[in-house]
């Protein structure tokens, strides 16, 4: 049952993956955005990058495969939100714009790093406690000493 | 495996499995923007330029903002950083189909700098130099004088249109009866209604203004009151592309079918919006100027939906 729904939620997190992917894509090749300055690059890079990320989920959920998701997902929120702040080095946009393709990124992305939050928490529980993880390291730091 | 791996970092194995697949995420990666750059046929502004460079394609240069006559310790010879933009211009190893001067040609819209303006764009090599008024050279006569030295062909108060390789191009005035932010005016709103009923839903359209056709920041004027209007006009155009001056830094936005682009000036830099108490001149470090001026070389290619810009700093 466990590894089942663990399936699913990598399944999900590669479908959201790619969709942020397409979305930067599309973008990129057909509205115009691979000719503004830094952030046409960045798309390309992105997508991409998410697009190799989702198409390895679909074969492995490694830590780093789901350290990439969430960097892809990350990146993507973060470049949406200072677009319409402080500006990505000189290029804003305002609310939901380019529609639709602005409200589906930011659906998949928060998506995404919920299936993977998720999915952190059901691994972390269900490790025995002897188990060496990051989290417990960082998290005890009497024990190294 | 050893208990001492285990316990305090991972075995090997674990770190071998992690390296492969950040190896293959990598891998990947790199093949996925290479094939996307193959699919969108260039992957650069630069590369887009030159595919652009081809036969037919439309290739013209974007000046802005050179304000002669200004004295002031933001820019201490504003001719020679005009000069130099001129000189850049002719330097780039094709002659572009025209070159647009986005206004502010002068500070003080006297004859002494329109007449030197025109003397210096007369040397640069292209076949047409057009130009769009700035607030600066309408603010004591309405635009009079700039009429008098660049208004030949136009309508208006200064505005017209032409087309050119498959590309639509309108220059548009919203500098003469400046408010608190430019205004177009009926009478060339309706001037845009009749040029453009023409046209194609395909045709790629390029706008030039003086003061940008987007709220960049209304609070320093930076914004034309009735561009709402033009944009409905212009809203069924697949690809419409608004370059503006007046702002003195690059900057970039969209807005539904349209791109905003703002240049970089040839005098001095003003603030980012609201970095400061009002958008008075910069002074940058010596020596730092020139990265803060320059000019923008834009091309396009028939077939092509969008236009290719690029924006090169002073050198």
């Amino acid at each position: 049952m466990r590894s089942a729904v663990l399936i699913g939620m990598r399944v999900l997190t590669a479908v959201a993956t790619a969709v942020t992917g397409y979305v930067h894509a599309d973008l990129y090749l057909n509205n115009g955005y691979r000719v503004i300055h830094v952030v046409g690059p960045g798309f390309l890079l992105l997508s991409s990058g998410a697009f190799a990320v989702a198409a390895l989920l679909l074969i492995g959920g490694s830590p780093v495969l789901r350290l990439g998701a969430a960097a892809v997902a990350a990146g993507a929120l973060g470049g949406f939100v200072m677009s319409r702040t402080v500006g990505v080095f000189g290029f804003t946009e305002t609310g939901l714009q380019p529609a639709p393709q602005a409200l589906i990124s930011l659906i998949s992305e928060l998506g995404a790093l919920a299936l993977l939050l998720s999915w952190h928490v059901i691994l972390l529980r269900s490790r025995p406690a002897s188990a060496f993880t990051w989290h417990r390291w960082l998290l005890a730091p009497a024990r190294r000493s | 495996m050893t208990g001492e791996d285990s316990e305090h970092g991972m075995t090997r194995r674990q770190l071998m499995r992690h390296t492969a697949w950040f190896g293959a995420a990598v891998a990947l990666t790199v093949t996925g923007s290479e094939v996307i750059s193959h699919v969108a046929g260039d992957g650069s502004p630069a590369a887009a330029a030159a595919v652009a460079a081809g036969p037919g394609a439309l290739r013209f240069v974007q000046i802005s903002d050179s304000h002669l006559g200004f004295t002031g310790p933001a820019n201490l010879d504003v001719t020679a950083t005009f000069g130099a933009a001129i000189n850049q211009v002719n330097a780039l190893g094709y002659e572009p189909d025209f070159v647009m001067h986005s206004g502010d040609i002068t500070h003080l819209t006297l004859a002494s700098e329109f007449g030197q303006a025109k003397e210096m764009m007369a040397d640069i090599a292209t076949p047409r130099v057009f130009t769009v008024p700035g607030e600066h050279d309408t603010i004591n006569d309405g635009g009079k004088l700039y009429r008098k030295f660049f208004g030949a062909g136009t309508l208006g108060n200064g505005w017209f249109s032409f087309d050119i390789k498959g590309v639509h191009i309108i220059s548009l005035v919203n500098t003469t009866s400046v408010d608190a932010l430019g205004v177009l005016g009926a009478d060339q709103l309706d001037f845009v209604r009749r040029d453009v009923a023409g046209l194609s839903a395909e045709t790629p359209i390029v706008v030039f203004s003086h003061i940008p056709l987007y709220a960049m920041y209304p609070k320093w004027g930076w914004g034309t009151s009735d561009a709402v209007t033009l944009l409905g006009i212009l809203r069924r155009f697949g690809s419409v592309t608004a370059l503006n001056g007046h702002v003195h830094q690059v900057f970039a936005k969209t807005e539904g079918n349209v791109t905003f682009y703002s240049a970089a000036p040839t005098c001095y830099p003003l603030p980012q919006p609201g970095q400061a108490p009002a958008p008075l001149p910069v002074t940058v470090p010596a020596g730092e100027l020139s990265s803060a001026l320059g000019i923008r070389t834009v091309s396009f290619q028939a077939g092509s939906t969008n236009l290719a810009l690029t924006d090169e700093r002073l050198t």
